[in-house]
């Protein structure tokens, strides 16, 4: 909290599948309580990062620190939604949100009313009893993000969660998170090709150069919360902001 | 097809002159053929057979009458309740063991690879082949014919168990590790959930093999009765008419094994069932 240097610091990260080097000594730092959009074009190892920052995959060289330890293993107060969604078919939308809950060992009542609580939230509601199948894409990733929320944690990451939605759709629930961060203002690093996702989302956007990622600009986007994308998109920054990313990501061609 | 075209008529023409029979509905469509499929079968064969030695083919109707006259004097009754008897005991050995070496070989791959040797090779091997070893090693008795019906349905249940647990979606591993899953919650959340439709399609594929297994063991392991001896007794006494009775018996048991399995597979796995 009162750390001078932030929340979450990534120390000269190196990673290399099959001798194919994805992170090149790549550092960034994630202040508390602010969202860091990753910016980057496709395969360059946003991914891999962001798994690393969660512990789920190994760094051949440097660290992850949390608070100050470093990230070993995946914690309990970091929480992942995925591009995936990652739901489990067999359980019902209930179920998969207070999976990670029963996971942390919270018991009944709490349990049951938190897991209300945030179906409510990501506007779910009545659908407790529904299979994932039974959901529109959309939807599923409601309950993947209720299913992270209902940890509480301090940090949310989250890989590209509306990446293989439709465009309505993705720009309904960014939306969503900009409600529901507005109530619930968390740290999060969320990771996404989109520009105007980052911009709409972020309160600093990290553009990443092609594979071996390091960081080539991180941009302060000087917009006003509550935001909504609408309202970013009409501001006067915006197309400012939106140039200035779009430079940074073609530089590599040139 | 050129030539209707070019003729006079748009192709659309057939659809204004109505056939009553493209207005029933689908399913019951399909029905009407299955029920005349089976009708034409049955007459042609009541018709033909007269004109056959009784030695080789009877008509249905003295299939019925047979059939009639071996379940009202209790042959029948004896011989389905001991074969059924030896069926559910190899089936279910076939279940524990298939379940529980499936299980076990699955995710360690100390276990997998000493399994799987003896799995590829034992599965590509006819298991009719090995038959006169149970006969040689377990007698001639009931002991020996549940371990032919146990070798025959074990393979299937063991290997798409297997495979079941170990073609999990990565994505969900992640997600479990993801939310700090123990490996026992692991198997209760991921695993065994994500394995079961791959389990219900090894128990649907084995129990016709059981059935196989049942039928020629007792062909070939010649103490006690049994469908599969009655069979054979039937054929050493040219009653092809009886001989048809314990066939339709043992039809009737795979029938009603899937079905079984069917109904626990849609209780246990509803959410498999949209595959479906």
């Amino acid at each position: 909290m009162g750390n001078r240097s932030g929340l979450i610091q990534v120390e000269k990260a190196v990673k290399s599948f099959a001798g194919v080097r994805v992170l090149d000594g790549l550092g960034l730092e994630v202040a508390d309580g602010e969202t860091l959009c990753i910016l980057g074009p496709s395969g360059c190892g946003k991914t891999t990062l962001l798994r690393s920052m969660h512990g789920l995959l190994p760094l051949d060289a440097g660290r992850v620190l949390i608070d100050g330890a470093a990230v070993e293993r995946p914690r309990r107060d970091v929480a992942m939604v995925f591009q995936h969604f990652g739901l489990f078919p067999w359980k019902t939308v209930a179920a998969n949100v207070s999976y990670g809950l029963e996971l942390a060992g919270l018991r009944d009542p709490e349990r049951r009313e938190r897991t209300r609580r945030y179906i409510e939230l990501v506007g779910l509601g009545g659908f407790e009893k529904s299979y994932p199948y039974q959901l529109s894409g959309g939807m599923q990733q409601r309950v993947g993000l209720a299913r992270a929320l209902a940890m509480e944690p301090r940090v949310f990451l989250m890989d590209e969660p509306f990446g293989s939605l439709d465009a309505q759709t993705r720009e309904l629930l960014q939306d969503e998170l900009l409600r529901i961060w507005q109530r619930v203002p968390r740290t999060m690093v969320f990771i996404t090709h989109s520009i105007d996702e980052a911009i709409a989302l972020g309160d600093r956007v990290v553009v990443l150069s092609p594979r071996p990622a390091s960081v080539r600009d991180v941009i302060q986007v000087d917009i006003p919360r509550p935001r909504t994308v609408e309202g970013v998109i009409e501001h006067d920054s915006f197309v400012r902001l939106r140039e200035r990313c779009w430079r940074q990501l073609r530089s590599r061609v040139a | 097809m050129s030539a209707e075209l070019t003729e006079s008529s748009p192709p659309v023409a057939p659809v204004a002159r109505p056939r009553r029979w493209h207005l029933w509905p689908r399913s019951l469509r399909e029905w009407a053929v299955r029920l005349a499929s089976v009708v034409v079968v049955l007459a042609v064969w009541q018709l033909y057979a007269p004109h056959v030695n009784p030695i080789f083919l009877r008509p249905p109707s003295q299939v019925v009458a047979a059939f009639i006259k071996l379940a009202s004097d209790g042959v029948l009754l004896t011989a389905t309740l001991e074969s059924v008897h030896n069926l559910l005991i190899g089936f279910l050995l076939a279940l524990v063991f298939g379940l529980a070496i499936g299980l076990a070989s699955a995710r360690s791959w100390l276990t997998y690879n000493a399994v799987n040797p003896w799995l590829t090779a034992l599965y590509s091997t006819p298991s009719v082949a090995l038959v006169p070893f149970m006969s040689l090693w377990l007698g001639i008795g009931d002991s020996a014919k549940v371990a032919v019906i146990a070798l025959f349905s074990v393979f299937p249940i063991l290997v798409n168990t297997q495979q079941g647990v170990r073609y999990v979606d990565p994505g969900l591993l992640e997600v479990a590790r993801s939310f700090n899953s123990s490996e026992r919650r692991l198997w209760r959340d991921v695993l065994l959930p994500a394995a079961l439709p791959f389990i219900f399609a090894g128990i649907k594929l084995a129990v016709p093999r059981a059935l196989v297994g049942m039928v020629l063991a007792e062909f070939l392991i010649s103490v006690g009765g049994g469908l599969g001896s009655l069979i054979i007794v039937y054929q050493n006494t040219f009653r092809v008419d009886r001989m048809f009775v314990p066939v339709i018996v043992v039809a009737f048991m795979g029938v009603v094994m899937i079905g079984i399995v069917q109904w626990l597979e849609s209780r246990l796995a509803p959410w498999a069932r949209r595959d479906r």
